[in-house]
């Protein structure tokens, strides 16, 4: 039974990939057919899996010699990462039935999205370093592909090339690691590895841990690694709610948490961690009340709630930083689809175009407002609790500036969330009327997820008792719900989050105040806190570099060959000073 | 001493192969490199491989070189070398004093151990079968490729591609002087 | 002095590679710069069945040898190819020559 809902999960997507691939797109009902069935069942899959998790390897593929066995472990982190990709994916397919209704090649975005959510579900249940970096990557091909989905728009093949190369930076990081525990333990095996992890040197493991962190980084669009995600808004919105707000991001949160227990030891390491997390949180949070594209907005917000979990898991909060992965993956998605209904209605992003629209989509915007109760953090919505947790875990786990600066980014996504809200729906309309409000399918999907956005942190308790039951390096404890909600109630933090979330809505309510500030910052924080220029600089002196390296190629067989020998040399002028074996 | 002899030959052919100034010179002392191979070789108890050295390498290939050349022509070329003479040469010599010097030193003189029985074939079809399968498949492959290669026709721009773009740029050519005769400016 | 029959291979090895090496990198001529890689393999099969030799496992070292032995082959049989090719196309062996071409 375990084994075949594992199957299921990678094999049914992929299986659909084929056949969508192969069915081309004469038919465009038989392929949203095909999409909802195939993804649907892989979702199924996944919730058949999370009664059934289990530290022990449930399939085991053998490929000797250097690539040793690739197994798969559904534990509770994997199956939980997993089924996030396969419902949210599944929800995702549902709405775009209706949001790529007059698209074009939709045998190539629905094979795309579906390769897509099996490799994220097998890069969650891998339980080999290998396996893993080839579902890493196989995510970041099928997020490049996806990006740049509309292939003749230049600004969307900019933006995946973008992404593609700043994952990839990451992905040598992942590789650079998981090859040196193989040297070093003679194994891939992840569960090896966090046995073992105290006999490696002290060196050995802090390069792991640091190309980890890389690896995380740049997959969960961190600080300084970020730029990439708001210009992946190019792609589809089905596409950019599952895999850059849902799932995919999520990836680095997942490794980080994965290999915890063998890193925290490494010094600074945790320090990194947290740094890294409370400095995308706030800088993204500055970014994102500067931004005028509803869906670089949400971006921002998801760098900025991502570096929330990146710090929860710093600061040594797992289950917070689990819990939150859970909840953001839904309020982030009912946010995005949302975002995506109003886009097809009015045909631009573009937030001055927006306005007034609370009393023409009535459905939309209720489903909106949830999805923002969530981010925010207001009480009854899941991002309260979840917030909430990770602030606790910081304050006992960390430093108190690092929580001070948090404060801070929790006032700031209270701000930035409420500006959204108030330019969307509030005021006078100024632009074109919407077309229509959500359609059947679109409503669907958002209604499950603002379900979602509701209740699933009363999942709290039943998750807690999974990874805790499932995951014996993390050493966690299992809490019930209601004990949970009650010590989240009765913390005085609590009470100091809300606080800080009403001073958020009060800082927005009151701009006039900071006109002359807001007009200071605005140009900084339109180029991205200088971020991208850096980004260009990189760009440019890589370039600059390679022309200089290009010199060297003068393409003559004679030179080939003198640079080969000289490479000999050098090889064996390292072997004669490292000493015959 | 005898082992020493040939050995020694051999370099120095080797170093005649490569230092000839024509080809058809070069060609048979590599023939001369190749058949003294193949006797030390035979003097090591490797018998076989001798026997196949002999007759590919110094007869076969050494045919093929011969015909290549006889097709080719035997001109020397004039110019000086791409790499100086210097560098080529200070290059290899470094190379061969490192080798000699990680090799030589640390040789250990073996104890004769007792030959081990098993023939040739029994070990290219046992424990090496699959190297002998995809040696086949290389062989395969060489000879589809030297076919491919030394066809006379059917080549890429031989047949209508040839004629195809001869056309196009005949057509070019008549639209330009049409132009210029014309008087008029050629656009941009 | 008397030397090992190891230690003579090595030292045929040795020549024999630099012999190659050399013309590799001073040989302009194509046809000449198979002779070097022939010269080359040499080195490397005088290698394998000297060591096959001494080890007592002359029937692996064989078996290395007629691997290299046909690999090799292949890799002379397409140069020259090649090379009168090129002769018939561009008419000239000469790679400095040769590398100006485009396209």
């Amino acid at each position: 039974m375990l084994q075949v809902c594992l199957l299921a999960i990678l094999g049914l997507p992929w299986l659909g990939a084929a056949v969508i691939w192969l069915a081309g797109d004469r038919r465009p009902d038989r392929l949203h057919r095909l999409a909802v069935a195939f993804s649907a069942a892989g979702g199924l899959a996944a919730l058949g899996l999370l009664p059934q998790a289990t530290d022990e390897v449930a399939l085991r593929l053998s490929l000797g010699g250097v690539f040793g066995d690739f197994t798969l472990v559904p534990d509770g982190l994997g199956v939980l990462v997993a089924a996030i990709a396969s419902v949210i994916g599944c929800l995702a397919i549902v709405f775009a039935t209706d949001y790529m209704q007059h698209g074009h090649q939709l045998a190539r975005f629905y094979s795309l999205t579906l390769l897509f959510i099996g490799a994220m579900a097998g890069l969650a249940l891998s339980g080999s370093l290998l396996l893993t970096f080839l579902f890493w990557e196989i995510t970041a091909l099928c997020s490049y592909a996806l990006i740049s989905f509309h292939n003749d728009d230049p600004r969307a093949v900019a933006g995946g090339l973008k992404a593609l190369v700043m994952t990839q930076v990451g992905g040598i990081g992942l590789l650079v690691g998981a090859l040196l525990a193989y040297a070093w333990l003679g194994d891939y095996q992840i569960s090896t590895f966090l046995a073992r992890a105290g006999s490696l040197p002290e060196g050995v493991l802090g390069l792991i841990a640091f190309g980890f962190l890389l690896a995380a980084a740049a997959k969960s669009a961190q600080v300084p690694l970020h730029s990439w995600l708001p210009d992946a808004m190019e792609a589809p919105t089905p596409v950019t709610a599952l895999i850059h707000a849902a799932t995919m991001v999520n990836a680095g949160v997942y490794l980080l948490a994965r290999f915890y227990p063998a890193f925290s030891s490494v010094p600074h390491w945790r320090l990194a961690v947290m740094v890294v997390g409370a400095l995308s949180a706030l800088l993204a949070g500055l970014m994102a009340l500067a931004c005028g594209d509803i869906k670089r907005v949400l971006a921002y917000s998801t760098i900025s709630q991502l570096g929330f979990m990146v710090y929860a898991v710093g600061s040594g909060a797992l289950f917070a930083s689990q819990f939150h992965l859970l909840s953001h993956a839904i309020f982030k998605a009912l946010l995005f689809l949302a975002a995506g209904a109003l886009i097809t209605a009015l045909g631009t992003r573009d937030l001055c175009q927006m306005g007034g629209l609370g009393r023409r989509m009535p459905f939309v915007r209720t489903v909106f407002v949830i999805g923002a109760c969530g981010l925010v953090g207001l009480p009854l919505a899941n991002g309260f609790f979840s917030k909430d947790l990770i602030l606790e875990g910081g304050l006992e786990g960390g430093p108190a500036w690092l929580y001070a600066g948090m404060l801070v980014s929790v006032g700031l996504t209270a701000a930035y969330s409420l500006r959204l809200v108030g330019l969307v729906f509030g005021g006078e309309r100024r632009g074109p009327d919407p077309a229509h409000d959500a359609r059947p399918a679109m409503r669907l999907a958002l209604a499950l997820l603002a379900f979602g956005t509701l209740s699933s942190w009363l999942l709290a308790g039943p998750l807690g008792r999974m990874l805790a039951g499932t995951l014996p390096a993390h050493s966690l404890e299992a809490v019930g719900t209601w004990r949970l909600v009650g010590a989240i109630l009765a913390h005085p933090a609590t009470w100091g989050t809300l606080a800080v979330v009403a001073l958020g809505f009060a800082l927005w309510a009151g701009r006039r105040a900071f006109t002359r500030l807001a007009r200071a910052l605005a140009p900084l924080l339109e180029g991205g806190l200088g971020f991208e220029w850096l980004n260009r600089q990189i760009v440019d002196q890589t370039r600059r570099l390679a022309a200089l390296v290009q010199r060297s190629q003068t393409g003559q067989l004679n030179w080939n060959a003198a640079a080969i020998l000289a490479g000999l040399l050098a090889a064996a002028a390292v072997l004669l000073a490292g000493g015959r074996p | 001493m005898t082992v020493l002899l040939l050995v020694a030959l051999a370099v120095v052919f080797a170093f005649l192969a490569i230092r000839a100034r024509r080809l058809i010179t070069s060609a048979l002392w590599l023939a001369g490199v190749s058949a003294l191979c193949a006797l030390v070789f035979s003097l090591y108890g490797a018998r076989q491989v001798a026997v196949i050295e002999l007759s590919v390498g110094a007869g076969l290939v050494t045919v093929l070189f011969v015909f290549a050349i006889s097709v080719a022509g035997d001109e020397p070329l004039a110019g000086r070398p791409v790499l100086p003479r210097p560098l080529s040469a200070g290059l290899v010599l470094l190379w061969m004093l490192v080798l000699g010097g990680m090799l030589l030193p640390g040789l250990p003189i073996p104890p004769a151990v007792p030959p081990d029985r098993a023939g040739l074939a029994e070990v290219l079809w046992g424990p090496r079968g699959l190297d002998a399968l995809l040696q086949v498949v290389v062989i395969f492959a060489g000879v589809l490729g030297l076919l491919g290669l030394l066809a006379e026709s059917g080549a890429p721009l031989d047949g209508a591609v040839a004629r195809e773009v001869a056309a196009g740029r005949e057509r070019d050519l008549q639209a330009l002087t049409e132009q210029l005769q014309d008087g008029e400016a050629v656009p941009e | 002095m008397s030397l090992a029959p190891l230690q003579i291979a090595v030292l045929g090895v040795i020549g024999l590679l630099g012999a190659g090496f050399y013309g590799l990198l001073a040989g302009r001529n194509l046809i000449k710069i198979v002779v070097a890689l022939q010269v080359l393999v040499k080195g490397a099969l005088l290698g394998l069945v000297a060591a096959g030799s001494v080890k007592g496992q002359v029937a692996l070292g064989e078996s290395l040898a007629v691997t290299v032995i046909v690999a090799d082959t292949i890799v002379a049989v397409m140069g020259i190819a090649l090379g009168v090719q090129i002769r018939r196309r561009v008419g000239t062996l000469d790679v400095k020559e040769l590398s100006k071409l485009r396209g």
